[in-house]
């Protein structure tokens, strides 16, 4: 076994009682004969903030979209509060992709360029089937928590500043009620006021909630200040 | 703050090119509007024949002059057009939806679907396709609708690569990735993230296909393989033409001919536009 | 400093117009740029500080109105209005030669089909190498910015980020510009090469020439600048020198920005800025000031030039010497 773990509680005993939290087991992913994770142990807990540390190319982006549910290891297997987790994408049900949620580097990347601001709060909840008013009026609070005004709501990704739109965009992680939120760089394109204020409200959350969150960071400075337990991830 | 005026100059910077765009137009409209209000500008027969006027040299009477049954090869030249233009914008159509249904197929559920899909597409690409189009015509009775076969069997194949490779590069992008975390099922990925950004290039590649297709039934009525030769169609006319071209008469040939290029030119001139204003890479785009 | 300026921007304005809408990108914007010196322009995406960069290379969209000047004097070189001029000249005598651009992406600004050499040589024979020393010269800058020679006989998809970076501010580098612009050359980088190549924009002043850093991170900024222009609403509030900036802000602004760090009090500036769009009249960071009055309905004055200059009527320090 590689060294992976530097955290004892990442390490799940064979027979262990199933314990909440999202877990990944000896989780190995390659793109084509490129191995990019190699047997990789990581629990996040409810109510904790685990940071998520390693040079470039040693797969945290992978690690993240694993953990998020949208790419399934070559071998080894998620746990979600115990319950192993089969497959990713469509192959697991709205029910049990909504419970976790992904925060990228780049809201632009991650908008859909046609769609308002509020209909991209909006879709996750339309998309499972709420009506639209309902759907409206969540967006409407969840605009509210993150600091967007109305009129910013009506405009395109293109009418709004990176910090904008990532507003929008954790806005949109939270509306299923995530018990999980994993954040891939995702201040790092923002300034330092709305670098604060998204760690503040994902810390609101977090406290109201009892959801467990990843950070993936660069900055020794925001990973010391904002999790409470780090892990490095060793080059692939 | 003084609230800065802009200057003419920068208002009203024309785009390089602007000219050939309204050059585009004026051209295919007017082309266009000849061949569809031909028959109320000019109530006369295209097909009477007149012996006792054959292969007449242009002039006010017969401003594209006569062929050798005496018919005025302007009017008929837009009679042609009227109907090349039909069978083109109605099998680039049919096209479209063959390669629109194979590229969505190969796309978006992917595996060996999409191999055995794109096996059969670099299969047929790599026939010679005037002559499979020669050949599926050979093999139906000559009407119009064997050469919209011939057309569309044949040209759904860059529709369908071009449908598969979007799909193909947006499924990973962040923003599907989230739709997919938010619940969405498969079809409203699809439906809602993925079509509407293939959707502008499957009609841009319509669009240009209509002149590939126009000029394919054209090769095909000219090797005498096309419409019913009493139709009149470009290729059709071009055809007769080389017997009148021998006598001197090239105006038979010539006109129809010019006439086509004028109107597939000014089409792919346009299109070529549309598709620098929807190509991200050539907009160049407000960064705030 | 008493050397005279390589770059001398003055009173530049720059508006777009959208089709229901006059974006205010940046307003007023006055400073000057000496031999040898880092400033470093910061604030919040949006504020209007890339633009900056792309009307100083002429590369702004159709709907831009720019006026006001940015004089290029360099030794050796005609002086030129990087404004006035025409696109011809600027690509022909200022870009690249007169003015470089380390670029925000590298992965995308770089020609995929040619290897990083094959690109530096054309850029060093395009100005002026032979193509007898063209290889020599290709080998002394990559050793400078640290890029091995054989990474140099790579494509640039072949390069990982930081590679492409490094051969991003050497293609820069390459015509030996009097002024080197960084628009957010550190964005996506992990720790190691962001000081590597904040590193890189410090040797390169310390040969002579100006860098103008464009960023929105403020460490990078506190890591190398001379100085310092704070940027919010499309203008400078606040220009001052590095270390007094960060230890002792004038501007209230500036004092909320930093208190917005995570290894300070982490809070975030109250309230979020205004659209270019739609600024206050006054001043545009009133609305979040809690030191503001009625003083504040008019915009405040900020000095030309020099670095100690703030706009504000109620600065947190009276005086701000340069």
């Amino acid at each position: 076994m590689t060294v992976t773990a530097p955290d004892a509680t990442d390490a799940v005993a064979p027979g262990a009682a199933p314990a909440a939290g999202l877990a990944a087991h000896q989780v190995s992913v390659a793109y084509g004969r490129q191995r990019v994770l190699d047997r990789v142990d990581l629990r996040i807990a409810p109510g904790e903030t685990v940071g998520l540390r390693g040079p470039s190319g040693s797969g945290k982006s992978t690690l993240a979209r694993v953990l998020a549910l949208l790419h399934a290891p070559d071998s080894g297997h998620l746990t979600l509060d115990g319950s192993p987790v089969r497959g990713a994408r469509h192959r697991l049900p709205a029910s049990v992709r909504t419970r976790v949620a992904i925060l990228f580097q780049s809201p632009r990347a991650a908008t859909d360029p046609r769609l308002s601001l509020a209909d991209i709060v909006a879709e996750p909840l339309r998309a499972t089937g709420t009506p639209r008013e309902q759907a409206a009026a969540r967006t409407a609070e969840l605009a509210d928590l993150v600091g967007l005004t109305t009129d910013l709501l009506t405009r395109r990704p293109h009418a709004v500043s990176d910090g904008q739109l990532q507003r929008a965009c954790l806005a949109r992680a939270l509306v299923h009620r995530p018990d999980y939120l994993l954040c891939d760089e995702a201040t790092a394109m923002l300034d330092a006021s709305t670098q604060a204020h998204v760690a503040a409200v994902i810390g609101d959350y977090q406290r109201r909630q009892g959801a467990g969150v990843l950070v993936i960071t660069h900055d020794p400075a925001l990973m010391a200040r904002w999790a409470t337990r780090v892990v490095d991830l060793p080059a692939a | 703050m003084t609230d800065l005026a802009l200057p003419a100059r920068v208002r009203r910077l024309r785009r390089p090119g602007s000219a050939g765009t309204t050059v585009a137009v004026v051209v295919l409209a007017g082309v266009v509007a000849a061949a569809l209000l031909a028959p109320v500008l000019w109530p006369l027969d295209q097909s009477a024949v007149d012996l006792s006027r054959t292969r007449l040299a242009p002039s006010a009477d017969n401003l594209a002059g006569t062929d050798d049954l005496g018919r005025d090869v302007a009017l008929r030249s837009l009679y042609g057009l009227r109907v090349s233009l039909l069978v083109g914008a109605v099998a680039a159509l049919v096209a479209a939806v063959i390669g629109g249904l194979v590229g969505a197929l190969a796309g978006s559920v992917g595996g060996w679907v999409d191999r055995a899909l794109m096996r059969v597409v670099d299969t047929v690409a790599a026939l010679p396709h005037l002559l499979l189009g020669i050949f599926i015509v050979a093999m139906l009775r000559p009407s119009l609708g064997a050469v919209i076969a011939s057309i569309a069997l044949t040209h759904w194949l860059s529709t369908a690569r071009i449908v598969r490779s979007e799909l193909l590069s947006l499924r990973n992008r962040p923003f599907v990735d989230a739709a997919i975390s938010g619940g969405a099922s498969r079809a409203r990925v699809l439906t809602r993230h993925l079509l509407p950004h293939v959707l502008p290039r499957l009609a841009l590649a319509t669009t240009l296909m209509v002149p590939h297709a126009v000029w394919h039934e054209t090769a095909l009525s000219f090797l005498g393989l096309g419409l019913p030769p009493h139709l009149a169609s470009i290729g059709n006319m071009i055809n007769d033409g080389q017997r009148s071209l021998l006598t001197g008469a090239w105006w038979a040939s010539i006109v129809p001919g010019l006439l086509l290029v004028a109107a597939t030119l000014a089409l792919a001139v346009l299109t070529g536009r549309w598709r620098d204003r929807l190509d991200p890479r050539v907009r160049a785009e407000l960064q705030l | 400093m008493t050397a005279p300026a390589l770059l001398t921007v003055d009173g530049l304005t720059v508006r777009f117009r959208l089709r229901d809408a006059l974006v205010h990108a940046v307003t007023d914007l006055s400073l000057t740029l000496r031999p040898g010196e880092l400033l470093a322009v910061v604030g919040e995406s949006g504020c209007g500080k890339s633009v900056l960069a792309h009307a100083l290379l002429g590369l702004l969209p159709r709907n831009a109105a720019v006026t006001g000047h940015a004089r290029l004097r360099a030794p050796g070189r005609d002086d030129v209005d990087l404004i006035g001029a025409g696109e011809r000249h600027l690509a022909r005598h200022v870009r690249g030669r007169g003015v470089g651009l380390v670029p925000q992406s590298p992965a995308t600004a770089l020609t995929p089909v040619r290897t990083g050499r094959k690109l530096l040589e054309e850029t060093l024979r395009a100005h002026g190498h032979t193509r007898r020393d063209a290889p020599a010269a290709a080998d002394r800058i990559a050793a400078d910015v640290g890029l091995d020679p054989a990474d140099l006989d790579r494509y640039p998809h072949e390069l990982s980020g930081g590679m492409a970076q490094r051969l991003a501010t050497a293609l820069a580098l390459a015509p030996d510009p009097p002024v080197l612009l960084a628009d957010e050359p550190t964005t996506g980088l992990d720790r190691p090469l962001v000081d590597h190549t904040l590193d890189l924009l410090r040797r390169r002043c310390d040969t002579g020439a100006a860098v103008l850093l464009i960023t929105h991170d403020l460490a990078a900024a506190r890591r190398v600048a001379d100085t310092v222009a704070v940027m919010y609403a499309s203008r400078i509030v606040e220009h001052r020198p590095t270390e007094a900036l960060f230890d002792d802000p004038a501007h209230p602004y500036t004092a909320g920005l930093l208190d917005a760090l995570p290894d300070r009090a982490f809070v975030p500036v109250p309230g979020h800025p205004p659209a270019l769009t739609d600024l206050p009249g006054g001043c545009a960071f009133a609305p979040r000031c809690a030191r503001a009055t009625d003083t504040c309905a008019t915009v405040p004055r900020l000095d030309a030039e020099g670095a100690g200059r703030v706009a504000c009527h109620h600065p947190l320090r009276e005086e701000v010497p340069a």
